[in-house]
């Protein structure tokens, strides 16, 4: 009996069913030596890195530098021509959908249907992970609560990335996907961005995220890589980067303030999302 | 089995959401089908003659008033005038037919010959002004005393005439599941058509392929939506023929069942059609031409306004075998003369090889992206 009551208390109502399926003897994200060829383009050449489970993963780099290809071979979506991809202990490329069972993904470019309402959209999503889900619960995590009935076109661009999350969320993901989920928003909706990545975060969901915007990698990134034209070029902790490039000498020729540009901005405008 | 329903019910809803599409499968149809079923193309319109009065003597104006039908229903629309004037018009086409009525018309002891020119074009009416022409004549003449003995006729015979209600549902009969046949078309192979390529040029398609489900699941929830949308037409366009137009479909409950399995099977087939151009397509502004292309020339080929007969006979020999063509054959035969399924095997048989050719080469050519 003494043994019974000295287990673990059992674990809490509100955890993610996925979380339980996380394979913890091996990392979340396992990528080797990926490559993929678009004719006379090498977009990815030989990328490998690993993220650990819990870990906010950054991918940084200019445009075209494989960032979005390397994702997109990650989430089963394109083949690569070569490498291994294993995520939470599934090979991607032996079984795609066991991996679009367990993971969220945020598109650069994708929309949803027009003509049925954002409830409806998410309902639609969850059965096709062949989930039940609590709508009005994942609406509430993105703040589109009151966007419930409305349809997809009129809504704002901020919006609209918070439903491509709320969509990402409908089967308790182990691994999601943001590729770009900043791009084209304004200071106040970028801001509840961060704060909805770091919720996801909290939840014990590993993110990989990509970005051309360093403040954004240097607040939510555990981790980043830096690619350049398919190749990973440095990969750490952002304080260990900038250590690094200190290390060798470099000094910004700007004085570094305790307050930035946008900060000004949110201070004037305030934080609440400008969107009707 | 969630996944399929919940996919279909999807589909089904954004349809009748969608006020455009809507618009283009049932209320354009509708509208095309109420317009010209309210022209009567069957009413018999009499023959305009020209009548040059020679004489102008009671015998000819008896003779005139008499061409105009006699109270019943109007067999010639007449009207006078001089000789240049009315040949003049019979040039024109403003009239169909001239007659000259000679100035000794009826004299005693004088042969009346009333001449007759007519339109080379217009047989028909030349015929009918013709046989009017020679009863009226016979009929005046064995009445009046004017007229000589040894002119009026000698043998006597007699016409009996009784009416028979026709069964023929004449233009609106035939205009009906033309009709419906023409949007079952339209609404398959548009109704796939814009919604595949929206859903691929603008990143609904690959945002579903992240998730753990099969292209083929998706497709399978298109081609139930729009077969319902299919058969959905069917009954509106031909209940409104029925109630509005006063068509008659068939003899009894059979000929609709026999309509949906030839509306099932025609919106299978363009269906395909719409899946073949989709998943060639990469943008509605490729995809949209080549569906006009092809819908087109089907609507006015195929029979579905106007019988093919007018048409030259190379033309009917390439209409018989156009898809449309047997859709709107088969629902004519079936809706109108309740006919078997069996009977119109060779249009079943043209159906289906259509639509097993379309759907394999969907299956090679569609691309997703």
């Amino acid at each position: 009996m003494a043994t019974l009551t000295s287990q673990p208390a059992a674990a809490p109502k509100q955890t993610p069913a996925n979380r339980d399926k996380r394979n913890v003897s091996g990392p979340a994200i396992i990528a080797r030596d990926l490559k993929k060829r678009y004719g006379e383009l090498q977009a990815v050449d030989g990328v490998s890195f690993e993220v650990a489970h819990g870990e906010v993963f950054g991918m940084l780099g200019p445009n075209g530098a494989g960032k979005t290809t390397t994702v997109e071979i990650l989430e089963g979506l394109r083949k690569a021509d070569s490498g291994t991809a294993v995520i939470n202990g599934i090979d991607v490329f032996k079984d795609p959908d066991g991996v679009k069972k367990i993971t969220g993904v945020q598109l650069q470019t994708s929309a949803f249907f027009d003509h049925l309402t954002i409830a409806e959209i998410v309902t639609l999503y969850g059965d096709l992970y062949g989930r039940r889900v609590n709508t009005n619960k994942i609406l509430e995590m993105v703040e589109l609560t009151d966007k419930a009935k409305s349809y997809y076109k009129p809504l704002s661009g901020g919006q609209k990335q918070r439903l491509s999350i709320a969509v990402a969320l409908v089967n308790d993901p182990v691994v999601m996907f943001l590729d770009e989920p900043t791009t084209g928003l304004d200071p106040q909706s970028r801001r509840h961005m961060w704060e909805l990545v770091q919720k996801i975060k909290a939840s014990g969901t590993t993110v990989v995220l990509t970005t051309h915007y360093m403040e954004e990698a240097e607040e939510l990134c555990d981790r980043v890589a830096v690619m350049d034209k398919g190749k990973i070029v440095a990969i750490d902790s952002p304080g260990a980067l900038i250590d690094t490039l200190l290390g060798t000498g470099f000094k910004n020729e700007r004085k570094a303030r305790a307050a930035t540009l946008e900060d000004v901005f949110i201070t004037l405008t305030g934080h609440a999302l400008r969107e009707t | 089995m969630r996944l399929y329903t919940s996919l279909i019910l999807a589909s089904l809803k954004m349809y009748f959401r969608d006020k455009q599409a809507l618009f283009w499968s049932l209320f354009f149809p509708l509208l095309i089908m109420v317009i010209f079923g309210m022209m009567n193309f069957d009413r018999f319109s009499p023959p305009e003659v020209g009548v040059v009065d020679g004489s102008n003597n009671p015998a000819s104006q008896a003779f005139i008033a008499q061409l105009k039908g006699d109270g019943g229903e109007k067999l010639l629309a007449t009207k006078t005038g001089t000789r240049d004037q009315m040949f003049a018009e019979l040039k024109k086409g403003d009239v169909d037919a001239v007659l000259e009525i000679p100035a000794d018309f009826a004299a005693p002891g004088r042969i009346s010959a009333v001449r007759m020119s007519y339109d080379s074009r217009k047989p028909q009416e030349r015929g009918i002004t013709s046989s009017i022409l020679q009863g009226t004549l016979e009929r005046q003449f064995q009445q009046i005393e004017q007229v000589p003995d040894q002119y009026k006729l000698d043998s006597r015979f007699s016409v009996s005439q009784a009416e028979v209600e026709g069964k023929g549902q004449g233009y609106k009969g035939f205009l009906v599941p033309g009709v419906a046949a023409m949007a079952i078309m339209q609404g398959g192979l548009f109704g796939v058509v814009f919604t595949i390529v929206a859903y691929k040029s603008r990143g609904i398609l690959r945002r579903l392929k992240a998730a753990p489900i099969k292209p083929s699941h998706v497709l399978t929830g298109q081609i139930v939506t729009r077969l319902t949308v299919s058969l959905l037409q069917t009954y509106v366009l031909l209940a409104v023929g029925v109630l509005l137009l006063r068509v008659t479909i068939g003899e009894n409950f059979l000929a609709w069942i026999n309509l949906s399995i030839f509306a099932a099977l025609g919106g299978a087939l363009f269906i395909a059609m719409g899946l073949v151009i989709s998943g060639w397509a990469k943008s509605e502004d490729t995809a949209a031409p080549v569906a006009n292309v092809i819908a087109l020339p089907m609507m006015f080929l195929s029979g579905v306004f106007f019988p093919t007969t007018a048409m030259p006979d190379w033309v009917q020999t390439v209409s018989q075998f156009l898809p449309l063509t047997y859709l709107a054959d088969g629902m004519r035969a079936v809706a109108l003369d309740g006919a078997s399924l069996g009977s119109q095997w060779p249009e079943l048989t043209g159906l289906v090889a259509w639509t097993a050719g379309t759907f394999l080469l969907a299956t090679r050519i569609f691309k997703w992206e």
